[in-house]
């Protein structure tokens, strides 16, 4: 059996199978979850394209899948993302439990997953483009659910998403030229050029990023949430891997100063909005660019040191990523909007994901003792070595964030508490639920432990062997 | 492909793409996104066998008629009235600066690359141009469906000169379905019952 057989074509085919189960229940929830925790056991524990033996049965998993003449390849050296991203995927799906996203995210969302998988996985991994472009477009019935007004912000994500794929396509054809010739300056501007801007509209870097605040004012959080974690995740990776495999831009340094330069102009122009927000949803949308551009500031610092930190700053950002979105798809399940004047009442009923969400606001900050903050501070060091005035844009986009985290504190202590209405009785709110205490203690411990001692999630560096070049 | 046939067969692209960027009915707005396969395909030719390349028309006809019989679920909803001369004009106008603009980039394109006839770089940078300002300048899922597909179209038939993957091919008619399928879902999600 091939790995991509099992992390890709497994998952897109359950998940497809899903879509077709017509009652209103959690079946497809479960049974979602359960695959997805399986397939992340199997990539913690069993090492691929070795022979295994089970009793008298012997098999293997083999890295290869070959497809139409090419070849869909997750090694070794990739079982950790696996395990990372199907974990992920299952932590998605547990929050789905309490956020109810719809009846299509169990399987949707494993099939949305299967075609990340592909696109890590394609060789020549320029193809993933199109695998990326399936994915926003398979998450669309998600977006707008049924018996909703679609928006302009759908229009827009569709449109933006696709955009990117002509640009990197051509981009693998002029890159085949660049290495033939590489001291073709012509040709190495036009192939970077097409590769910035593919790659803008891909991670919604600015000004591209328009359609992800109109998004997240029309749709539910957790299925933009969901898409606004994995999307800019699995395009820094496979810009990741295309700087690991061109020389020309492994040993570029002006690719590594743009990185930085987009990095640190998307942090201050996203905590810049965010803090004059009075939607949660588009502080969302915000706070995910501030986490974009923090991964490209961490690609951007180059060499072992800049992949350290990226994954250092990917890991607890999907944690906090996760627990935003599902506070504030719990919060819009009670409340009229998610406009701060009319959130009072919900931050005064649900304090514990009153307090995750700020927490997860500080966090993405980069406030100290919480879990992104060691991958941060490894940033601010190499921006300040570099250059004083990114150092600066950086710090003033996460001091826009923490002030949108303050003004949400502000939002809910200063709230009234709802009065009780007579004869109805008393809402049922966050100290009252056992599952919500869970989330918040085993959230809140991890992102604190994290926090105070990075070397707890070491083994997870593991992953910087995914990219040898970059790490010489 | 000959002067004269690599000449008109650029022509009818931009009198198929600039008939779907001006017109008011979608009827012939599908119409013409079908005709317009029709001269794609015919500029993919020198570049693919015929049995590969016939993909890419069947594939626009799919989706052609996957949006045409969407939109023929829909109610009708008339044009909006007095502005729709001078929108007209705009758009010819906006069409008019693609097509010098393009006229202009096109040799030096095909000059450049060496990968593709000067009649393919027409073709494509027009629809490409054409299928910018359909998604630019009208407003709707349905306009920008057709303005996504025209620029995918206009895209493919540079690409096809420079990539002949079947699996990318496969992929790519795999987007171009799933535009025209998301577009129909948009349509019609307004009219579907409700989850909750």
């Amino acid at each position: 059996m091939s790995s991509a057989l099992l992390w890709v074509v497994l998952p897109i085919a359950a998940g497809a199978l899903m879509l077709l189960y017509r009652r209103k229940d959690d079946t497809p929830l479960y049974l979602a979850l359960g695959l997805s925790a399986v397939l992340t056991w199997i990539a913690w524990q069993f090492p691929i394209d070795v022979v295994l033996q089970l009793g008298s049965v012997s098999f293997e998993i083999t890295p290869t899948l070959v497809v139409l003449g090419r070849n869909f390849t997750l090694g070794e050296t990739q079982r950790l993302l696996l395990t990372f991203m199907y974990a992920a995927q299952t932590f998605w799906l547990l929050g789905a439990f309490i956020t109810r996203p719809g009846r299509l995210f169990p399987g949707l969302s494993l099939i949305a997953v299967g075609l990340f998988m592909a696109a890590l996985a394609v060789q020549p991994f320029l193809y993933a483009a199109l695998l990326l472009a399936a994915a926003v477009l398979v998450w669309v019935p998600l977006l707008v659910p049924a018996g909703r007004q679609p928006g302009r912000g759908v229009q827009r994500a569709i449109v933006f998403n696709l955009f990117a794929v002509p640009f990197i396509l051509f981009t693998g054809w002029l890159l085949t030229g660049v290495e033939a010739t590489p001291g073709n300056f012509g040709l190495v501007l036009r192939a970077g050029l097409l590769l910035a801007l593919g790659f803008s509209f891909l991670l919604a870097v600015f000004p591209f990023h328009s359609w992800m605040p109109m998004l997240a004012q029309e749709t539910h959080p957790y299925a933009l949430g969901f898409l606004m974690f994995f999307l800019p995740s699995v395009s820094s990776l496979f810009l990741l891997s295309l700087i690991e495999r061109y020389v020309w831009l492994r040993e570029n340094p002006a690719v590594f100063q743009v990185l930085l330069a987009a990095g640190s102009l998307g942090v201050l122009l996203g905590g810049a909005w965010a803090s004059q927000q009075r939607h949660l949803g588009r502080l969302l949308a915000f706070a995910c660019m501030v986490a974009t551009g923090g991964l490209l500031q961490a690609i951007g610092l180059g060499d072992a040191t800049g992949l350290h930190t990226f994954f250092a700053l990917l890991l607890p950002q999907a944690w906090v990523l996760w627990a935003l979105s599902a506070c504030l798809a719990v919060l819009a399940r009670h409340t009229p909007s998610l406009q701060l004047e009319e959130l009072g009442p919900a931050l005064r009923q649900h304090p514990l994901l009153a307090f995750t969400s700020v927490a997860g606001l500080f966090a993405l900050a980069g406030l100290p003792l919480l879990g992104p903050f060691a991958a941060h501070l490894a940033i601010w060091s190499g921006l300040g070595l570099q250059s004083v005035a990114l150092l600066v844009l950086s710090l003033l986009g996460s001091l826009g964030l923490l002030a949108a985290g303050l003004r949400l504190l502000y939002a809910w202590l200063s709230a009234p508490a709802p009065a009780p209405q007579r004869g109805e009785p008393q809402a049922r709110g966050d100290f009252a639920n056992p599952y919500i205490w869970a989330f918040f203690i085993i959230w809140g411990v991890t992102l604190l432990g994290y926090g105070l001692l990075p070397s707890f999630l070491a083994p997870v560096q593991r992953l910087v062997l995914m990219f040898p070049q970059l790490l010489q | 492909m000959s002067d004269f046939t690599g000449t008109f067969v650029v022509l009818l692209l931009l009198i198929t793409a600039l008939y779907m960027l001006v017109n008011q009915d979608w009827r012939w707005a599908i119409a013409a996104l079908g005709i317009q396969y029709i001269w794609a395909f015919l500029l993919v030719i020198p570049s693919w066998p015929a049995e590969l390349a016939v993909v890419k028309l069947v594939t626009g006809w799919i989706a052609a008629t996957v949006l045409g019989l969407t939109r023929l679920n829909l109610p009708e909803t008339p044009p909006a009235s007095g502005s729709v001369p001078s929108g007209i004009a705009f758009r010819l106008l906006a069409a008019g600066l693609v097509v010098l603009l393009v006229l202009g980039a096109a040799p030096r394109l095909a000059e450049w690359s060496r990968a593709f006839d000067i009649y393919q770089a027409w073709g494509g940078l027009l629809l490409i141009g054409i299928g910018l300002m359909q998604i630019a300048l009208r407003s709707g899922f349905f306009r920008s469906a057709l303005g996504l597909l025209t620029l995918f179209a206009g895209f493919e038939i540079l690409y096809a000169a420079v990539e002949a993957s079947t699996l990318v091919t496969g992929l790519l008619a795999a987007v171009n379905l799933g535009i025209a399928l998301v577009a129909s879902y948009l349509l019609t999600a307004p009219t579907l019952e409700a989850e909750e």
